[in-house]
């Protein structure tokens, strides 16, 4: 008798991270909020320390459609052209 | 893979021990009945039933149909295992929220059409209960590939907190035959000639009791009741949620002449809460002001949120209502076509 394995596995992807900045001062931050209670909130406060400590200017707070949702290739796209780097944050 | 095992029992220890199971022993595959499986939708092995992008995974024909096999699934169930899956996969079921959140939403699949008689689909005594071969494995069918292709595994991309029994399986038909309104996927556009199976994102099922009422405007309130608890999801997701009426609450509809699209908005419109009631249940922030106290939000957007079932048995004044999993941007309820060859 055969045993039948009934998993799937995922197709591998490789995925090259950008190098983090080596100095955050003046550098534009995007925000990216999942909808969901209070991550807007707690990103916006993020964002002020950094601005209080680097002088990182907060550009732009995407909010997703709904927590499940992906970021949208247009939202990447103008996050992109806009920020230097992106915090994303989840909320409940 | 060809490790020869010759020990049935031994075998189903087998996929035990691979973590392959749902907890509850599997029916071991062969190539026969795998091939039986295939065959039953007219498959290759390796056609792309569906993906999921979030998983980057696409479902081929032969994960499905061992997983059916494993669920105790006859070939004849293929189609409706094939139809729910398709749904999962709509990109409008949002796969991701629903399988992974910490809410514990168990996959409800209603099937409508001829499919559920050919089949001896469940839709009367006990319909969400134990008893019957379809309802039990086309159910399990779908979450034992949940779990074993896709992933969803309590502790690792399963996230519930608590779960609920219905994750074993929930699949039950429509009573369509006895049913006072037009069957759930006629409302959705098919023909009553067609099949279909409706998957839907659930807490799970909710039972109301009502024996006195033979009124419908009283049904509904007790139904609106249970659907705007403080607890549901639907207060603040506003999701659809399924309202299943069995037999004797069919009767009174019946009696009374009331339409479903009545049904559905008298149900909507007792199903709401006050702002206030919500913000003091800490279900809504802010502070509670005197606007609050008299404005009402539905637990829905429309009554056309509300999916009204025919199923249960003729006796007893029991129905039930199914509160969805999330929000109405996060998922819906997907009804396909049960591709009959």
């Amino acid at each position: 008798m055969e045993i039948f394995d009934p998993t799937v596995a995922p197709v591998k992807e490789k995925i090259l991270y950008t190098p983090r900045p080596q100095n955050l001062n003046g550098l534009r931050v995007g925000l990216i909020e999942n909808s969901k209670h209070n991550s807007d909130v707690l990103l916006l406060k993020i964002a002020d320390r950094l601005k209080a400590k680097y002088g990182i200017e907060m550009v732009l707070l995407h909010r997703k459609e709904s927590a499940s949702d992906y970021v949208t290739d247009e939202a990447i796209d103008e996050l992109k052209q806009k920020a230097d780097f992106v915090i994303a944050g989840i909320g409940d | 893979m060809a490790d020869e095992q010759e020990d049935p029992v031994e075998l189903i220890e087998m996929y035990y021990r691979r973590g392959w199971t749902d907890g509850l022993p599997v029916i071991p595959p062969s190539q026969k009945t795998v091939n039986a499986a295939l065959a039953a939708v007219d498959l290759r092995a390796d056609d792309v039933v569906g993906e999921i992008p979030a998983r980057n995974l696409k479902l081929t024909a032969d994960k499905i149909a061992i997983n059916a096999v494993l669920a105790g699934c006859l070939p004849e169930y293929m189609p409706v295992v094939l139809a729910a899956v398709k749904g999962i996969c709509h990109p409008d079921f949002g796969y991701h929220g629903p399988a992974t959140s910490t809410g514990g939403a168990a996959i409800a699949v209603i099937v409508n059409g001829p499919i559920v008689r050919r089949l001896g689909i469940n839709a009367a005594d006990n319909a969400f209960g134990p008893g019957f071969r379809p309802n039990a494995t086309i159910g399990r069918a779908l979450r034992l590939l949940m779990m074993n292709t896709l992933d969803t595994r309590p502790g690792r991309l399963d996230r519930s907190t608590l779960g609920n029994p219905a994750k074993y399986s929930l699949c039950f038909g429509e009573d369509e035959e006895k049913s006072p309104w037009e069957p759930l996927h006629v409302e959705k556009g098919f023909k009553p000639h067609e099949s279909t199976a409706t998957v839907f994102a659930t807490e799970g099922p909710h039972q109301i009791y009502n024996h006195l009422s033979n009124d419908p405007q009283t049904l509904c309130i007790t139904m609106a009741d249970s659907m705007a608890n403080l607890g549901s999801m639907n207060i603040t997701g506003q999701q659809n949620i399924v309202v299943v009426f069995a037999g004797e609450h069919q009767e009174v509809f019946r009696r009374s002449g009331w339409s479903k699209a009545q049904v559905k908005q008298c149900l909507f419109d007792h199903a709401q809460r006050s702002i206030a009631e919500i913000k003091r249940a800490g279900r809504m922030p802010g502070f509670v002001s005197q606007k609050d106290e008299s404005e009402l939000w539905p637990v829905v957007r429309t009554p056309d949120d509300i999916l009204v079932v025919s199923a249960g048995a003729r006796a007893g004044a029991f129905s039930a209502c199914l509160p969805g999993w999330g929000g109405y941007k996060m998922t819906r309820a997907i009804t396909t076509a049960v591709d009959e060859r």
